[in-house]
């Protein structure tokens, strides 16, 4: 349990965060949002002291984090900058031990830690273990980043826009990686971002700052169906343009993604591979020669069942499947009971139209709540 | 050729050893010097801004109006070669440790104090590690100038190459100049080399290759 009484800090006689009060049980994914200047930042990095609270206190399970020695706090939190900063000096290895060698953990505990973590996010210890940071791509570092963090089991992990310098396809990996690892172990994480796309798809609470100011803390959903007033609903406009807000009839064909990979159940496995690395995808979207719905064949399917050379029509797997005219609240109910990563979009011909993810929906509930584009 | 040798050889040979030992203790006596100055002044911005334009005026001051001065206080023993040596040394390492330290981006100091380290284990494990191929550059020019600063011991009747420098421009003999500048020169490209060479392997690969 993390909790904020009266908060306050100064810059200059500026006020940057006001009398901030507010509590993030256990377990909860926080996300701290609003515009920048805000305070959002500040107010992350009063809790593990890098920046000190004016007045106010911070309780982490009730103990005053200003009572505790700053150098011994920070070992028991995660941190995750933006900028990731793993240490270009140490390995990948040595970079997820920073914590657990500063706890003076032995070095047989150091490494079975550093290879449990990477087979956490399916990394190879082989391949990785010995690499530099400036040796991986961007979306590699940041899970390092977020390794490191987890390294000493701390149950508190902030995070600072962590992935607000990834391209958009890796950005999406890691927010759904982030949110499995933080859902597996419950870990409390406070999250701080500028951009509302991410702050739905990954928070149980979103936080609304403005000014210095806790303007509304809420679920996504509430916070989507009831602003707390016009600055909130004016900066989540801001990401979906304002418009015909408060539609709830709208098709799925208005909040599909188009342009899927598809291909004939003719097709050998190896084309389907090759297409699916070059579009860095891992599945298809299977039709039968006049172009109707088969089903789809995904990677894993060709990994554990597949021949060389053979058509991918005895692989093909069930997905479910909605039409272009069923409503997208309809959808989205489908989406959460089956479980699934996404729906495939079927016309009336029950040719393949197109597919809802995960994300295009987070983007239609917006979409339904202000209006403007959908996808 | 042989001739030379056999006339000039033991004391050649006698020349390099000596020049070679004031250059490598000051340089030495210098590394440490500087690495401590430097840590310190990079913890005190404020003050290094103004003491670093002063020692630089320092700087500015000819080797051998110094070695003259210093001469005239401490006499006319090794010791006056090697401090005054070792002082001309210490500022290009002290400018670039402290140049190396400032330069650590701030991201790695905030990860490093958001793991939780305190600040002697950011200087050991994170900034000195990092301003470590600054520090090299220095530590490599402090040499090479020293190399050639240690030719001027021989002014004050201390020794090394710079004694067949000296003698062969007084009696306009080329032979003797050449037998003294040859080997000098070859004492900075050589031990140039060995900096480069410790330098490579005290550095871990992640930093080499970020390095253009």
């Amino acid at each position: 349990m993390i909790e904020y009484r009266h908060v306050c800090k100064n810059y200059g006689g500026r006020a940057i965060v006001r009398d901030l009060s507010f509590a993030i049980e256990d377990g909860q994914f926080a996300v701290l949002i609003g515009p920048s200047g805000c305070g959002k930042t500040t107010t992350l990095k009063m809790l593990n002291r890098l920046i000190q609270s004016d007045d106010g206190e911070i309780l982490l399970d009730g103990k005053n984090v200003a009572e505790i020695n700053a150098e011994q706090l920070r070992t028991h939190i995660g941190y995750v900058i933006q900028q990731i900063g793993l240490f270009p000096n140490m390995t990948v290895e040595q970079n997820i031990t920073v914590v657990p060698r500063l706890l003076k953990w032995d070095k047989a505990r150091c490494r079975a830690r550093a290879q449990e973590l990477l087979r956490l996010v399916d990394m190879d210890w082989d391949t990785y273990a010995k690499k530099y940071p400036n040796e991986l791509s961007g979306g590699q570092q940041q899970r390092i980043g977020v390794l490191r963090a987890l390294a000493a089991e701390p149950p508190v992990i902030l995070m600072d826009e962590p992935f607000g310098a990834l391209d958009p396809i890796t950005r999406d990996a890691l927010q759904d990686e982030v949110k499995n690892l933080q859902r597996r172990l419950h870990k409390t994480i406070i999250f701080v971002t500028h951009d509302m796309n991410e702050a739905i798809k990954m928070a149980d609470v979103i936080l609304f700052m403005s000014d210095g100011e806790l303007l509304q803390q809420a679920s996504p959903e509430e916070m989507l169906r009831a602003p707390a007033n016009d600055t909130v609903r004016e900066f989540m406009g801001k990401h979906v343009a304002r418009g015909a807000a408060g539609r709830d009839d709208i098709p799925c064909g208005e909040i599909m993604r188009k342009n899927v990979a598809h291909v004939s159940e003719s097709w050998k496995m190896l084309e389907c591979v090759q297409l699916m690395s070059s579009r860095e995808i891992d599945s298809l979207v299977v039709t039968d020669d006049d172009g109707a719905y088969r089903g789809v064949v995904t990677i894993e399917g060709i990994r554990a069942h597949g021949r060389p050379g053979e058509s991918v029509r005895q692989l093909l797997e069930e997905a479910p499947t909605v039409y272009t005219g069923t409503l997208a609240r309809e959808a989205f109910e489908k989406l959460e009971q089956s479980g699934a990563r996404y729906l495939i979009v079927l016309d009336g011909a029950r040719h393949p139209a197109g597919i809802i993810t995960r994300t295009s929906m987070s983007k239609a509930l917006a979409y339904m709540v202000w209006g403007g584009d959908a996808v | 050729m042989s001739h030379l040798f056999a006339t000039y050889g033991a004391m050649l040979g006698k020349a390099i050893l000596v020049h070679l030992a004031y250059t490598v203790t000051s340089v030495a006596a210098a590394t440490a010097v500087a690495l401590v100055l430097g840590v310190l002044l990079s913890r005190a911005p404020r003050l290094a801004r103004f003491l670093m334009p002063v020692i630089s005026i320092f700087q500015t001051i000819p080797g051998i109006v110094f070695i003259g001065i210093l001469f005239l206080y401490l006499g006319m023993v090794p010791l006056t070669a090697f401090t005054a040596l070792a002082i001309y040394a210490v500022f290009p390492i002290l400018k670039n440790t402290y140049a190396g330290l400032l330069g650590v981006e701030e991201k790695y100091k905030e990860a490093a104090r958001g793991c939780g380290m305190g600040p002697r284990q950011i200087l050991f494990q994170v900034e000195l590690p990092l301003a470590m191929p600054t520090i090299f550059a220095g530590i490599r020019m402090s040499t090479v100038y020293t190399v050639s600063w240690a030719v001027l011991t021989a002014m004050i009747g201390l020794g090394g190459l710079g004694e067949f420098v000296y003698r062969g421009v007084s009696t306009n003999n080329s032979t003797l100049t050449v037998l003294g500048a040859v080997p000098a020169a070859l004492m900075a490209v050589g031990l140039g080399a060995l900096i480069d060479l410790a330098e490579k392997r005290l550095t871990p690969r992640g930093l080499q290759e970020v390095k253009s």
